[in-house]
């Protein structure tokens, strides 16, 4: 996830001051080794990290720099992307400046590596806004990938999809690219990259939504091949927020709320606006189900702002005031209609009513349905009438109607514990216990030879053959 | 450019025949002209670039509108969905190409309502969804909505005063079928939540004509009808019968045994 980065950002300039240069080198020679030894998911992975804790703070100068060493200076993408970088840094171009001349451009560069500095120069782009550039960049950088087939690119070609979806949508072009997507998810499949396969299911998925076609995003999400685990956390998490969406515009509010949790819970902490998305959708779905959220659940520091509307809403609903429940539906509609959240608010007046009828109906014994009426907010008795009989029929109040005096006479609540609802409760809670203990037991993962503890050793032999390149790489650095 | 001679002429005729209610004739030059259209190349999903671009897609959509009007003057559903489905890109993926129709709500409008009638409510809302903020906010997509909101939270007498109220004979295609299943949903509403209701009361809650039609339909759902009066079979017998007969032991063994399974896992 994006918002990963600044945390290791604060981190890292505090142990010790790496400038981006000398990162982006010790990256380069990473991808080296990993793409002669064939491991390239988790080295990637760290060549990832390192490169998104350098990320802000890395210059046009520097990355002309880095470009001019890195790839072959007569080849076609090291010219495009010379240019577009050019394009943003004001007049700093002047090569011959950087100390990176000294060391000479080697004749031909990997295609990882060409990738690599293609993906920082989508990085840099939009992090300066450039979208039509970065569009340009994108495109031109899936285009050269789908000359090459190659498993060890698959972690960067993923990353290079996405930033070509992200600078799609900040421009507001989304649609566009669909039918490209569509292709390349194909391919993917179709070349057992499951990092690709994934991530790209997802940036459909997202491409859909963002036009509201819940029906076109189930059909392919239903039909789309997913491999068994998911390769990667954020990814699963993305793929959880979508399946929950979609099924919150279905009506099938329990499996959303599922989705949606599950999504919550796995998500990284530093995730905040993430987060935020999906405790919105959670707190309707819940609602939508006739479960009221926690308080706590609105006053963590970080999400209290954003969620206030939706603490609103909940307190209406809670209540069970229907012309509470409208005015705050009216005084926050535009960020329900930003949030797309507008029509499932929509149908949250069924369970306002009920709510207050279960209010009433625990609280008087006999009650004439005008009070209920003048209680509800509801405009005329017949109508009241009718939807007390529902309410009874479906359960939501115990009662009887008296037609003749125009009462509700409600029957003594029973005693729940007399019930199965104890034990439904407690077997909710055992069931979801299980399922935590699985899904952990699922997201394990072990080395091919040994368990647990050899994986452990070797990662930790790696961070010191890390730690070596990154000392080699500043040292070099310290050189010029 | 694609010459739009023939599909224009096609268009008149099915609207005059349209006009004069010709149904059987409708049908024939419908097929006709569908064929027509896939002779135009700048209808999706080629969107092939032409100067008359606008006009085709125009002509395309206007066909396909009285298309689905048609197929609700013949009472045949499956036709109306696949004609909607059609008609659905003009209103979305060629939206940009087009000037706005002036009919999109009235069939939106019916499109969800022949939705929420088939009971297909998830596809009523994932439906709801892409229509655009614009023609939600008209009337009639807003009065469907509301409807939909009326079975939900159980006015179901204002579901079948919408009938008297509706705006078009389109309507009232739906509405009927609506009605019908309205009153099943009263019908066992009242069944709960009455002891007993006069022949007249139910007359007016049901909205049957007599109260000759009330008895008959209290005989199809084994009500007992007395001195003017009906009396439900108590509800709180069923309850206490079911709930005697089923305690549910079979669910107790099989959560055990899920239990047992996932423990010994864990172990």
């Amino acid at each position: 996830m994006k918002d990963a980065a600044p945390a290791e950002e604060q981190q890292k300039p505090a142990v010790e001051p790496i400038k981006p240069p000398a990162v982006l080198r010790s990256n380069v020679r990473l991808i080296t080794n990993a793409v002669a030894e064939k491991e390239t998911r988790t080295l990637f992975g760290r060549v990832l990290r390192q490169t998104a804790a350098v990320r802000r703070q890395l210059t046009a100068q520097e990355l002309q720099a880095f470009l001019a060493s890195a790839l072959p200076p007569a080849s076609a993408a090291a010219q495009q992307l010379q240019e577009a970088v050019k394009q943003v840094g004001h007049g700093a171009a002047d090569l011959d400046m950087c100390p990176a001349r000294a060391a000479p451009p080697p004749a031909n560069a990997l295609p990882e590596v060409e990738m690599y500095a293609h993906l920082l120069t989508l990085m840099f782009l939009l992090d300066h806004k450039q979208y039509e550039l970065a569009q340009q960049v994108a495109g031109a950088a899936v285009d050269r990938l789908s000359t090459f087939n190659r498993r060890t690119l698959d972690v960067i070609a993923a990353r290079i999809c996405s930033y070509l979806s992200l600078a799609h949508e900040r421009a507001g072009s989304l649609p566009a690219i669909r039918s490209r997507l569509l292709a390349l998810h194909r391919t993917a499949v179709l070349r057992h990259d499951d990092v690709g396969a994934e991530t790209l299911l997802n940036l459909l998925l997202r491409n859909y939504l963002a036009d509201s076609l819940y029906d076109q995003a189930e059909r392919l999400r239903a039909k789309a091949q997913r491999p068994e685990t998911s390769r990667s956390m954020q990814q699963a998490c993305r793929y959880l927020h979508y399946l929950g969406r979609i099924r919150a515009v279905q009506l099938e509010y329990s499996e959303a709320k599922d989705c949606l949790q599950q999504a919550v819970r796995k998500a990284p902490t530093s995730a905040v606006g993430f987060r935020v998305a999906v405790a919105k959708w959670l707190v309707l779905v819940r609602l939508l189900l006739g479960e009221v959220p926690d308080r706590t659940e609105f006053t963590a520091p970080d999400t209290a702002a954003p969620l206030a509307p939706y603490f609103d809403l909940t307190q209406a609903v809670r209540g069970g005031d229907l012309s509470a429940f409208s005015a705050v539906a009216a005084a926050h509609e535009a960020v329900f209609r930003a949030d797309r959240t507008h029509n499932l608010v929509v149908r949250l007046r069924h369970n306002v009513i009920r709510a207050g009828l279960r209010r009433i109906s625990l609280a008087y014994f006999r009650i004439s349905l005008a009070d209920v009426a003048a209680k509800l907010g509801l405009a005329s008795v017949t109508d009241t009438e009718s939807i007390v009989a529902k309410a009874i029929r479906d359960g939501g109040i115990e009662g009887v109607i008296d037609h003749e005096a125009g009462t509700l006479e409600a029957a003594r609540p029973a005693d729940i514990y007399a019930t199965d609802e104890p034990q439904a409760a407690f077997h909710a809670r055992i069931a979801f216990c299980m399922d935590v203990h699985n899904e952990a037991v699922k997201a394990m993962r072990y080395g091919a030879g040994g368990g647990a503890v050899k994986e452990f050793e070797d990662a930790t032999a790696l961070r010191e053959k890390m730690e070596e390149e990154l000392q080699a790489a500043l040292e070099e650095d310290e050189d010029f | 450019m694609a010459d739009l001679g023939p599909a224009t002429a096609g268009f008149a005729q099915l609207q005059a025949a349209f006009s004069k209610g010709d149904l059987a004739a409708c049908k024939q030059l419908l097929s006709r002209l569908k064929l027509e259209l896939t002779k135009l190349p700048a209808l999706p999903p080629v969107y092939e670039p032409s100067p008359n671009a606008q006009q085709q897609l125009t002509l395309a959509r206007q066909v396909l509108e009285l298309a689905v009007f048609l197929s609700i003057k013949q009472g045949d559903e499956v036709a109306f969905e696949r004609n909607f489905a059609q008609l659905r890109v003009y209103y979305g993926d060629a939206r940009p190409l087009l000037p706005p129709s002036d009919q999109e709500a009235t069939l939106t409008a019916l499109n969800l309502l022949r939705l929420l009638v088939q009971n297909r409510i998830a596809e009523f809302h994932t439906e709801l969804e892409v229509v655009p903020p614009a023609v939600q906010a008209a009337g009639e997509v807003a009065q469907v909505v509301e409807l939909e909101q009326w079975l939900m939270e159980g006015a179901y007498n204002k579901v079948l005063d919408a009938r008297a109220r509706a705006a078009s004979d389109y309507y009232k295609h739906f509405l009927d079928q609506l009605s019908s299943t309205v009153r099943e949903e009263v019908a066992s509403c009242s069944e709960r939540a009455y002891n007993s209701l006069s022949v007249a009361d139910a007359a007016a809650m049901m909205m049957l004509g007599s109260e000759a039609e009330v008895v008959e339909f209290a005989a199809e759902h084994g009500w007992e009808v007395s001195n003017g009066r009906i009396t439900f079979k108590p509800a709180a017998d069923k309850d206490a019968a079911a709930a005697a007969a089923a305690l549910p032991s079979l669910d107790i063994i099989n959560h055990c045994l899920n239990y047992a399974r996932e423990v010994e896992r864990i172990v």
